[in-house]
């Protein structure tokens, strides 16, 4: 039997099925969340990808804001717990995950099996969340996935002073009307986001190893311009956006093994 | 065909304390409609103004904070607020109740189909009281309502205490002085004398009342807590608006009977919901959305046995000496006492309660109470060892709060406890 987990963001959809020895058998990403498609659509290509029927999942855990909505599930988990457990899992020795997500961002200090040790998260502002970087990437009439390459081209990053999303908005927009290269347009936009995060991470405190979780830890520009700010290298791992589902298949794997002791 | 019809759960009967406590409050309102009636004055006051004085006068007063807050339980407050942020042009950067409140006032003032709120109507003061021991924004919010109304002020100004120690001499004799004039005023103002025997009797119903309300909430430190913690948000009211009547002590009576039945027979209002963790929310009530927070704590199994903000009427001091209630109105609330000082009794209490976790309302209307909370949460962590989580709300304004936000904090909140609970076993 397999064990399933399903990460529904606000911007995208995420899932993994692990087989019976915590092995992944299979991973699918899609780019449209909670209230969509998405969630059915990710669940099924990761069927499909690992060959297997529904009826073969004895175990589905959900998480992400739309944790509740998805049918079928076993049970839920609170994304915080299911980012730590991930990314200890990938990133094992990992103390301290900082996520941005689509609408929040989460700073964690985890313990060694990947336990929720403390958090804390951005109030209610979306300065500096994935939100924050898609309202930016528009502006520039750019994919959000090109601002990293676009920061590494700049040489004299802009000075993004708003951490309002609206007002960073018309700021970038007066950026562009004075003919700042979109380059340093970019470096700025990820300097404003780094900056707002770092406050975060310093009300937990760095404990290293320190690494990144979710999908916009892909973007190295920001990846850099963080490290810049906290001081400290970032470790990301190449399925860094899969850690919240990984992990809610893990605790999903724990559930099924501990059902199948019971009945066994 | 027809939908299934929709079968609604019978509500449970409320508990004795709570209908004598809807009785006394309702008592409140009528008394001030009838003075209304035969023109006698009527007052609106701050939380924690001395209300001994005016209790002695016999002369009714109302309390805008606590009917914002009934107000906005009943989600009625958002056309109030929409008058003050656009008829008249306030900042919705200041407190809701102060928004809430002052365009109540303006409608009941200015438009003649005004419609007052379902319950709870306040009729239209002729004076106010302002202390200004709770927030430094009363001061300037009492002054709105007063051009607003045409109608005067008794003040009680109350200073801040920077340190740790206890109000200097002469800080007290400014908050005695200030007592002493009020009184010479409202003689005036109200054309009666005051009589000092009744005021002294109004006293020690007053520190009877506090000593009362204090020995209800200890009860809570019981595990299962024998109330629902949100309870006493509903129970500080009488400490609020009657905290110098007989009647108070009765409803605080019955509640202390109804909790040592409740300890005695263990059974609790919180339902029959293992109480699986117990934490200490910090901060005003989250009223619009009181029955989504309760319901979710719930559902987590998390009561939150203790809160800071319901002690804040909690005066005890010598009957007769006016030094000793005057620095009770000085220190009264924990937006009056320096972040250190704050936060180290909150941590006092949540481990006398042994709270496993702190939950704090971040609340933008009561912006000193939230400073408290962002710079002291180190200090129980330190103290405690207990994680502190802070949700964004507000105390009447319903735009600000978000059901999923609040559950992901909530959540995760109990997966740390849990965490913590399982590394101690």
């Amino acid at each position: 039997m397999f064990a399933a987990g399903i990460d529904i963001g606000s911007t995208a959809s995420k899932a993994v099925i692990l087989d019976g020895d915590g092995q992944v058998k299979a991973k699918a990403t899609v780019p449209i969340g909670t209230g969509t498609a998405g969630p059915e659509r990710v669940f099924g290509q990761v069927m499909e990808l690992a060959g297997i029927a529904r009826d073969d999942v004895a175990w589905i855990t959900a998480t992400g804001y739309g944790r509740f909505s998805f049918e079928g599930i076993n049970d839920q988990k609170s994304e915080l717990s299911c980012h730590a457990k991930g990314i200890s899992h990938l990133l094992p020795g990992t103390r301290t995950i900082i996520d941005i997500g689509g609408q929040d961002i989460k700073v964690m200090r985890i313990g060694d099996k990947g336990q929720l040790l403390n958090f804390v998260m951005n109030d209610k502002c979306a300065a500096g969340t994935g939100r924050f970087l898609d309202t930016m990437a528009k502006v520039l009439d750019v994919e959000v996935s090109a601002l990293s390459g676009l920061s590494f081209q700049a040489d004299e990053p802009a000075e993004i002073s708003s951490t309002c999303t609206v007002f960073a908005e018309s700021e970038v927009i007066s950026k562009l009307a004075a003919k700042i290269r979109l380059e340093n347009i970019a470096a700025g936009i990820h300097k404003s986001v780094a900056r707002r995060v770092a406050s975060l991470v310093q009300r937990v405190g760095i404990q290293p190893d320190v690494a990144m979780s979710g999908g916009v830890a892909l973007n190295s520009g920001l990846v850099r311009s963080l490290e810049e700010e906290v001081r400290c290298h970032i470790r990301v791992h190449e399925d860094c956006q899969l850690a919240g589902a990984l992990g809610a298949a893990l605790f999903a794997l724990h559930s099924m093994r501990n059902c199948e002791s019971y009945t066994g | 065909m027809g939908e299934t019809p929709e079968v609604k759960k019978a509500k449970r009967p409320l508990p004795k304390s709570r209908v004598m406590l809807n009785a006394l409050v309702d008592s409140i309102y009528q008394a001030a409609w009838d003075a209304e009636a035969k023109g006698e004055p009527v007052g609106w006051s701050t939380s924690i103004f001395p209300q001994e004085l005016c209790a002695t006068f016999d002369i009714p007063v109302l309390y805008p904070e606590n009917n914002a807050a009934g107000v906005a339980a009943r989600h009625d407050s958002p056309r109030f607020i929409a008058t003050s942020e656009g008829e008249l042009g306030y900042s919705n950067d200041i407190c809701s109740y102060a928004r809430l409140s002052i365009g109540m006032a303006h409608q009941m003032a200015c438009d003649p189909n005004y419609e007052p709120p379902a319950v709870q109507r306040m009729p239209r003061p002729t004076f106010l009281l302002c202390a200004t021991n709770s927030c430094f924004e009363l001061l300037k919010w009492y002054e709105c309502l007063s051009r607003e109304l045409d109608i005067p002020i008794f003040m009680q100004d109350c200073l801040f205490n920077y340190g740790d120690a206890k109000p200097a001499k002469h800080w007290v004799a400014y908050g005695r002085s200030q007592i002493e004039h009020n009184i010479k005023r409202m003689e005036e103002f109200f054309g009666k004398k005051f009589d000092w025997d009744k005021f002294l009797e109004i006293q020690k119903i007053s520190v009877e009342n506090a000593r009362l309300f204090d020995e209800c909430v200890m009860m809570n430190d019981r595990n299962p807590s024998p109330l629902n913690g949100f309870d006493l948000f509903n129970y500080m009211a009488p400490m609020v608006v009657a905290r110098g009547r007989r009647e108070t002590t009765e409803v605080l009576l019955q509640l202390k009977r109804e909790i040592q039945e409740h300890i005695d027979n263990g059974t609790t209002t919180f339902g029959s919901a293992p109480q699986k963790f117990r934490v200490d929310w910090e901060g005003i009530a989250c009223w619009p959305n009181l029955g989504y927070n309760l319901k979710s704590m719930k559902k987590y199994g998390v009561n939150c046995v203790t809160n800071g903000y319901v002690g804040a009427w909690s005066l005890h001091y010598t009957p007769g000496s006016l030094d000793e209630m005057a620095e009770q109105y000085m220190l009264s609330s924990t937006n009056v006492v320096n972040t250190a000082t704050m936060m180290g009794k909150r941590a006092d209490v949540a481990n006398h309660f042994q709270c496993d976790g702190m939950f704090c309302h971040i609340n933008r209307s009561c912006k000193f109470m939230t400073y408290h909370m962002t710079c002291g949460r180190e200090i129980v962590e330190e103290k405690c060892g207990i994680p502190v989580v802070f949700f964004d709300g507000d105390q009447a304004d319903p735009t600000i709060f978000n059901e999923a936000q609040f559950e992901t904090r909530l959540q995760s909140l109990v997966d740390v406890m849990e965490t913590n609970k399982e590394a101690k076993q």
